[in-house]
């Protein structure tokens, strides 16, 4: 049964400042997943989710996000390097699910001013997805540059980036294919 | 286990060590093992405290 149902792939924008371009970032891998009839896919600005800071477990949590991770088969993180990690808030969201997370599939996108597209970000951000018990791929979308990457418009320069995140979303939708038949169907050994 | 949302029989695919609570039959591994359990149907996840774990021999748990 779960064949015949659409993957369900939000992307997600990992930044709330002023000014951001990952947000352009966000807009280009969303229209990426939209080319693709068999995913379903929203775009999540964390900057809309209203988290206390001084609350704990299910009260801290923002039920719209939580129901959507829920209903998710996979993440696209699009996420910028701040002095080499990730933003703050972006783990402050994260952290208010985990079974909405488990035996799901996680593609992240780095976003960076200088050449090296994020990468020291999604390194740091590999053992945060494995404690929330998410499954990482080996494909990454790393967008160098991104100050002059797009133009006016929101349009991508650089039309090599249409190509990487194409096997990018490959890879992601294989996971998350994989691992829906596991959750759904596959039981631990020794259980039932 | 039932699935709250739609009836279905739930699949079990994951168990969690949660250290921030104890007791019962999981003391020996330093916390409370919760299971994991997605419909099949709909999609819906649940989470329970391990049940049949009191007698279970050290080891006995997958790793």
């Amino acid at each position: 049964m779960s064949e015949s149902r659409p993957l369900f792939i939000p992307v997600i924008l990992g930044t709330a400042r002023k000014g951001r371009f990952s947000e352009a970032v966000a807009r280009f891998v969303l229209e990426q997943v939209r080319k693709r009839a068999t995913i379903e896919t929203t775009l999540v600005d964390i900057r809309e989710i209203r988290l206390s800071i001084d609350d704990a477990g299910e009260a801290l949590k923002d039920q719209g996000f939580s129901a959507l991770v829920m209903r998710a088969d996979a993440l696209i993180l699009v996420v910028p390097e701040y002095n080499h990690g990730y933003p703050g808030l972006l783990k402050h969201v994260l952290d208010t699910n985990l079974k909405e997370y488990i035996h799901k599939a996680v593609g992240i996108c780095g976003v960076s001013a200088s050449g090296f597209g994020g990468a020291r970000v999604i390194q740091n951000l590999l053992p945060v997805m494995r404690e929330l018990g998410l499954v990482t791929i080996f494909w990454d979308g790393n967008f160098s540059n991104v100050q002059s990457l797009f133009d006016a418009n929101g349009a991508i320069k650089d039309v090599s980036y249409i190509g990487r995140i194409d096997k990018f979303l490959a890879e992601l939708v294989w996971m998350a294919e994989v691992l829906r038949h596991g959750r759904e169907n596959v039981s631990l050994e020794g259980t039932s | 286990m039932t699935c709250r949302a739609c009836g279905t029989a739930m699949n079990h695919h994951a168990d969690k060590l949660d250290y921030t609570e104890s007791g019962g039959a999981d003391a020996r591994l330093g916390g409370l093992v919760k299971e994991i359990h997605t419909c099949p149907r709909c999609g819906n996840v649940e989470v329970r405290i391990a049940d049949g774990s009191a007698g279970a021999a050290p080891g006995s748990r997958p790793s």
